[in-house]
């Protein structure tokens, strides 16, 4: 760094028995640097921070992974159960009835394939995974991956949200054009908007 | 920079001189305690290289793909191009060096000088690029997540451009300030100090959207694929390790050092801890090679953009 040359640079004018010595040493330039008497290791400084370094990298993944553990999964029971009420209560909020968990889970599945542009990469496991009502994220690696269907055929699912502009960034030239208008419609966003982001988040850190 | 090794310049210098040798005989019990670490220059130039060709290769295919003109892209585009900088830099400190060793620069010209500040204002643009890339890549996957229905609203093609130049700007005003007034102490700490402040905050964020990744998988999981959901969300803990973890092993080995040299240069265990400088110069040239697979080979969109560029390219080759 240009802060050490300039440094040696003034330590080294005392010094200019020979210039070009004097540039070369620039980091010995600090006066004689005596390692007699040392304590601890030499190199204890590099051993101790990638030490540290490592100690608090793998804290972090301790940390993550805790906040994983404390959210264990249910129990099949209270899992469908859950479920159902949660189609009841979405059902309510768009006061549209859906048919079936499949219709559902499956909406879920457009929803997050067709609405966020963080996506599962594997999403023909999640329509697999899908019939069989699991989490449409469970086995996702976080991939950053444009939305490849467009809204298109959440709008045949949900009327509520045939006009939601989404990114989806296929499509974009279409949806910009729909942009202002989009939001002017959508109330519903309020608890739309908090299944979306639920579901776009565990996209992003699967 | 010229952060040559010692023993290649005394041996260098010592067949010109001959008075000086005592310096050398005095020095050489010191310097043999704690010696530079030498990274040969095949492997420098060979890692400089590989990261500046990654990079590069991110920036073509988003430019060529329409598809991939957005918000998200140009941010993993800004971090290409703070970690192509990063690079560049350190190919074209080694350039220096290999010409004043052939004696084309002199060590004490203005030129020379100039170019020194210039090159070091080019690597503190990179670091302060790199972190407020990373910066903007965290705030724009969480506006995504948390306000997913006005995303498109929220943060436009034109707005994130504006969020660019502003970015750049400023990196570029603080470089420039920072390598002309390097030899105060005041640059140092807030500089050191700002490393640590945005890790910290970009690790807030991270958190927060895993934690709502979270709720909602508690929500939705079901027993018989219990396995894997913790095994899904094990990878979102992984994933966050792996963004943060890399940025900080290869960026605070040097900050560190940057901090030795500021206040303990006389010490010998700093100094031993500044001889590893090659190293740690390095391991930045590594993160860049590493961040564009980590954030910008993740997209599908991008990698079915390099086949089709490759294979376009084979293709008109095989013709």
């Amino acid at each position: 760094m240009s802060a050490l040359r300039l440094i040696s640079n003034r330590t080294s004018q005392q010094a200019l028995s020979n210039s070009d010595y004097t540039w070369e040493y620039e980091y010995y330039e600090y006066g004689p640097v005596s390692f007699e008497g040392l304590k601890a290791h030499k190199y204890s400084i590099v051993i101790g921070f990638w030490v540290g370094l490592a100690v608090f990298v793998i804290f972090m993944f301790f940390v993550l992974t805790l906040l994983t553990k404390t959210g264990a999964p249910h129990q099949e029971n209270t899992e469908s159960s859950e479920k159902r009420f949660r189609m009841n209560s979405f059902v309510a909020d768009f006061g549209r009835p859906l048919e079936s968990e499949r219709v559902f889970s499956r909406q879920i599945a457009e929803e997050s394939r067709s609405l966020f542009h963080f996506c599962i990469n594997e999403v023909e496991h999640l329509d697999k995974a899908q019939q069989s009502q699991k989490g449409p994220d469970l086995e996702s690696n976080i991939h950053i991956q444009e939305v490849s269907r467009s809204s298109g055929t959440l709008e045949e699912d949900l009327n509520c949200l045939t006009k939601f502009n989404i990114p989806n960034f296929v499509n974009t030239e279409r949806n910009s054009s729909l942009g202002e208008d989009d939001l002017l419609i959508s109330e519903p966003p309020r608890v739309l908007e908090s299944k979306m982001a639920m579901q776009s988040s565990h996209r992003i850190l699967d | 920079m010229s952060t040559e090794t010692p023993s290649n310049l005394i041996k260098h210098a010592g067949q010109t001189s001959i008075p000086s040798l005592e310096n050398i005989t005095d020095f050489s019990l010191n310097i043999t305690d704690c010696n530079q670490v030498v990274v040969p220059e095949e492997v420098f130039f060979t890692v400089a290289a590989a990261g500046i060709l990654e990079n590069l290769l991110v920036l073509v295919a988003v430019i060529r793909n329409k598809n991939l003109h957005l918000p998200m892209y140009f941010f993993i585009c800004s971090l290409a191009i703070s970690d192509m900088l990063g690079s560049l830099y350190k190919t074209l400190e080694n350039i220096f060096i290999i010409l004043c060793k052939m004696g084309y620069l002199t060590r004490r010209g203005d030129f020379e000088k100039k170019l020194d500040d210039a090159m070091d204002s080019m690597f503190i643009l990179s670091l302060l690029g790199s972190i407020f890339s990373l910066l903007a890549i965290a705030a724009d996957r969480y506006i995504t997540i948390f306000y997913a229905l006005r995303y498109h609203n929220i943060m436009t093609l034109q707005r994130a451009l504006v969020i660019l130049a502003i970015i750049w700007t400023f990196c570029a005003g603080s470089s420039i300030a920072i390598a002309l007034f390097s030899h105060e102490v005041a640059t140092v700490i807030p500089f050191t100090i700002l490393f640590p402040l945005m890790m910290f905050f970009i690790l807030c964020l991270y958190i927060h959207m895993f934690l709502l990744a979270r709720s909602h998988a508690k929500k939705i999981a079901s027993l018989p694929t219990s396995a894997v959901h913790q095994r899904t969300n094990m990878k979102g803990a992984i994933t966050l390790t792996i963004f943060l973890g890399v940025f900080l092993c290869c960026w605070a080995p040097f900050v560190l050092h940057i901090l030795l040299a500021r206040f303990c240069p006389h010490n010998p265990y700093c100094a031993c801890y500044m001889s590893i400088f090659h190293v740690n110069g390095t391991l930045i040239m590594c993160n860049a090679i590493i961040d564009p697979m980590i954030f910008a080979f993740r997209s599908p969109e991008l990698r079915s953009t390099f086949k089709k560029m490759f294979c376009c390219a084979r293709y008109n080759r095989n013709w």
